[in-house]
């Protein structure tokens, strides 16, 4: 019997405009993650790979016509703005190849910062233990106070784990994780989120990497906004 | 509650907000303090104008009002009003006594004929006079006067020699007193006797009582002779000091109550047609000073017996045409306008009702046997004004300029409105990759909004009530402001030098570097200061600037209340424009998807 994809996107369209040029990135691709998966996106630069990532996670819109996110079996784009936004809150955690940490806030705040957008589900105390806790799982618990500007790469990427796990959500999404890093501080990052696979999180990656591309379960291979390979090699692994 | 924390962080980590709430804070004072002053002008224009002239004026043009001094006991009957009083108005002309020959000339002058008791109840006439007693150096101005005015006398009661010499003290003093201090009072009461010393005193009451200065001027006379009193800057002797003090030049020389001064009216008959000028020379027995400089340069007080014998305004037989040598009865002595002041509280348009209704039945129930009755009320010629209405020719311009005014800063606002709502298009546009992080981590549009709304109110809240403290500062302080602009201090151009060289060294040290910062900000300093105090010393050189000129905006003073109201507007819209400018950037931002404003760099 097949299982529910926990995130499935379905013949994803998405054109984007620029000036009066319509630039198609995707062309309808699908995609299938089943739970506890780690699916790598993989693709070169301009591929779509990205875009397709944005589309999965709630941060960009198909094209009208242009395909459905489903998030176990529920539409996502079909929602309300208000439901939108606890998904991305809630639901995904998305991990920024430039980490977009807020550098007004200090490591501890940014990565308590989703707990604080919406009505959490948590007390503000067990927000605030879990945040630190995460940090400190992260090897950054001396580093609370700091500014993100006054850390380095690799502990900027690993507190934006953080954030993204804080509100504990089914699935990570990384664009590019350790495209920023140079390969020791990149590994370490790749370590990180094989652990949190390893206990059990669903991980969508997205890399150009070949090398790295092998550290998830099952690869999803994007060419000029086509999926050539991988989609079905997923579905079949999932249903074996 | 995560924007509370955001617009915290964002407020206290960067400069951009400094700014943000010093420019809005200097916008709304500079608003504040112009209105202020604008307003505080008219409001003194207004002032001004009712204290010289009451609450209520009842004026019948150039033939007068018959039988006023009636009119007016039954106006002081209402215990609404608390006095009246008549006057005769016309114009005339002045020769003035200035005792430089080549100076004497005439001025075009206003006349009032007044009654002194009653106009000083009605107006604020006793508080404007200028001259309360003599000063020393003018005592000396009037000792020399009663000598050299009764030299003959004195001669008399000294042998030869003892006159030679008093002669040639006085002479010497004479020469002196017209730039300097002369001692002449202690020489002339140590060298003559006792007894010619009060001889002397007995020429004129102001050296043994100098309080008789003001009071010869309260009363319009001096030892029995009617006097005249003249607006401060009818007399060019009158200079303004910095302090805004008057002087009389050529050190009291030219002091106006020292002479006599020949006043010519053109009389008018009953038909309108002008009879024979009529002069007469009085003594000028004080000044006064209502503040308003048109007032004062053109308005002089003489008794109204004299005013209306000058323009035949007085009491006359009513003889037969046809056999002269048969009277008929006596018209009446007039007078051209009854000014009436109100009790505390009362409006002018109450007391106008109510002087109206007085007027009416005055007329109705004058003896049958009048022959001259009072002007009715359906006289053209006649009117019963509030002061307000009264002087409309005067406050009507300055209204105009008002309006002007206004209308001109409302595009001033705009420019402000315009440079609020670019600064905080600038931080909210700096700040849309932020926005993209918060809105890809769940945080909803009006969540993002209220971010920035209350940001924009903190800075917004803080600028203008720090611009209201800075306005209102600058306004309670105009005066002295625009005293030290004429003469600014010495120490302030001193210091600037020393800044100035401060900052050239700076430049020059941190300048061999090769860097830019710190020469174009060290040249902008250099220029600045070195200017500062290079115009200090050129304005201290050119005998410093007067921007205020009482010849033009009719006040000494610049007007330094703060008018409320408009500050208040001013400080809501600054908000309200602190608000708008940050609610459309951060609305427009919050619409952008977040992958857009992600990539905004």
């Amino acid at each position: 019997m097949n299982k529910t994809p926990i995130l499935e996107g379905i013949n994803l369209k998405k054109t984007y405009h620029l000036a009066r040029l319509a630039v198609p990135v995707l062309h309808g691709a699908s995609i299938q993650v089943q739970q506890g998966s780690w699916t790598t996106i993989l693709g070169s630069s301009g591929s779509g790979k990205s875009t397709l990532l944005h589309l999965l996670g709630g941060l960009d819109r198909p094209d009208k016509d242009g395909g459905d996110v489903l998030f176990n079996g529920d539409s996502v784009w079909n929602r309300s703005n208000r439901q939108i936004n606890r998904y991305r809150n809630n639901d995904i955690g998305f991990v920024f190849q430039f980490y977009h940490l807020l550098p007004e806030l200090s490591i501890f705040e940014n990565t308590l910062l989703p707990t604080m957008l919406l009505h959490s589900r948590n007390s503000k105390k067990d927000n605030k233990s879990r945040a630190k806790l995460l940090l400190e799982q992260f090897g950054l618990g001396h580093r609370l106070a700091h500014k993100p500007q006054e850390l380095s790469g690799g502990e900027r990427q690993r507190a934006a784990i953080a954030r993204a796990l804080v509100n504990e959500p089914d699935v990570l999404l990384a664009d590019e994780p350790t495209g920023n890093l140079d390969e020791k501080t990149g590994c370490e990052i790749l370590d990180v989120l094989s652990q949190l696979h390893t206990n059990g999180l669903t991980v969508v990656m997205v890399t150009h990497n070949e090398e790295i591309a092998h550290r998830g379960d099952a690869v999803v291979r994007l060419q000029s906004g086509n999926i050539i390979d991988g989609a079905s090699a997923t579905l079949a692994q999932a249903t074996q | 509650m995560y924007q509370t924390l955001l617009t915290t962080r964002y407020l206290t980590s960067r400069v951009i907000p400094l700014i943000a709430v010093a420019a809005v804070a200097l916008c709304v004072a500079l608003v504040i303090v112009v209105v202020s002053v604008m307003t505080g002008f008219l409001d003194m224009v207004q002032s001004a104008g009712r204290t010289l002239m009451g609450d209520v004026i009842i004026s019948y043009g150039i033939s007068g009002l018959p039988h006023y001094e009636e009119l007016q006991v039954k106006l002081e009957e209402d215990p609404n009003i608390l006095a009246a009083t008549p006057i005769v108005d016309g114009w005339g002309l002045l020769r003035m006594p200035y005792p430089d020959s080549k100076a004497k000339q005439s001025e075009t002058v206003q006349v009032w004929g007044i009654v002194p008791e009653s106009f000083a109840k009605v107006t604020d006439f006793s508080d404007s006079l200028q001259w309360n007693v003599p000063t020393d150096n003018q005592r000396d101005w009037l000792l020399l006067d009663a000598v050299t005015n009764n030299a003959n006398a004195l001669q008399l009661l000294m042998s030869d020699d003892a006159w030679n010499t008093f002669v040639e003290i006085i002479n010497a003093a004479s020469s002196t007193l017209n730039f300097a201090k002369a001692n002449l009072w202690n020489d002339v009461k140590d060298f003559v006797t006792t007894e010619q010393w009060d001889t002397i005193l007995s020429f004129d009451e102001r050296l043994t009582e100098p309080e008789k200065l003001r009071k010869q001027g309260l009363e319009l006379s001096r030892n029995g002779k009617d006097g005249i009193i003249c607006g401060l800057h009818v007399s060019d002797g009158n200079e303004r000091q910095r302090d805004g003090s008057y002087s009389v030049i050529r050190n009291d020389f030219w002091w106006l109550p020292r002479f006599d001064g020949t006043l010519t009216m053109l009389p008018v008959d009953a038909q309108g047609g002008i009879i024979e000028p009529e002069s007469i020379i009085m003594p000028f027995v004080n000044e006064f000073q209502s503040g308003v400089f048109l007032i004062d340069e053109s308005r002089i007080f003489v008794p109204i017996s004299i005013a209306q014998s000058l323009l035949h305004l007085d009491e006359a037989e009513i003889i037969d045409i046809d056999n002269p040598t048969v009277v008929l009865g006596v018209d009446p002595a007039r007078a051209t306008s009854i000014l009436i002041r109100g009790i505390p509280g009362i409006s002018a348009v109450e007391l106008r009702e109510i002087a109206s209704v007085i007027y009416d039945d005055f007329r109705e129930n004058m003896p049958t046997d009048t022959l001259v009755f009072p002007p009715s009320r359906s006289d053209p010629g006649l009117s019963i004004n509030t002061w307000e209405e009264q002087q409309r020719s005067f406050t009507g311009p300055v209204e105009k300029e008002r309006e002007l005014m206004r209308t001109l800063f409302s595009i001033v606002y705009l420019v402000v409105a315009a440079l609020i709502l670019s600064i905080f298009w600038s931080i909210v546009f700096e700040k849309t990759r932020d926005i993209g992080i918060l809105r890809s981590i769940g945080a909803s549009r009006a969540g993002i909004v209220w971010i920035f709304l209350q940001y924009s109110l903190v800075i917004g809240i803080v600028g203008s009530l720090l611009g209201l403290l800075l306005g209102w500062g600058i306004t309670k302080n105009i005066n002295a402001i625009h005293e030290s602009m004429g003469n600014p201090p010495l120490a302030i151009a001193i210091g600037s030098f020393i800044i100035a060289t401060a900052v050239a060294v700076y430049t020059v040290i941190k300048g061999r570097s090769g860097k830019m910062l710190p020469i174009v900000i060290g040249s902008i300093g250099l220029v600045t200061f070195a200017g500062i105090g290079a115009l200090i010393l050129f304005i201290r050189h050119i005998g410093g600037l007067v921007i205020w000129d009482a010849s033009v905006y009719y006040f000494a003073v610049i007007p330094n209340n703060i008018d409320w109201a408009s500050a208040i507007v001013t400080v809501c819209g600054a908000v309200i424009f602190c608000a708008l400018g940050a609610l459309i950037p951060s609305a427009k931002a919050a619409d952008t998807d977040p992958v857009k404003a992600l990539r905004h760099e």
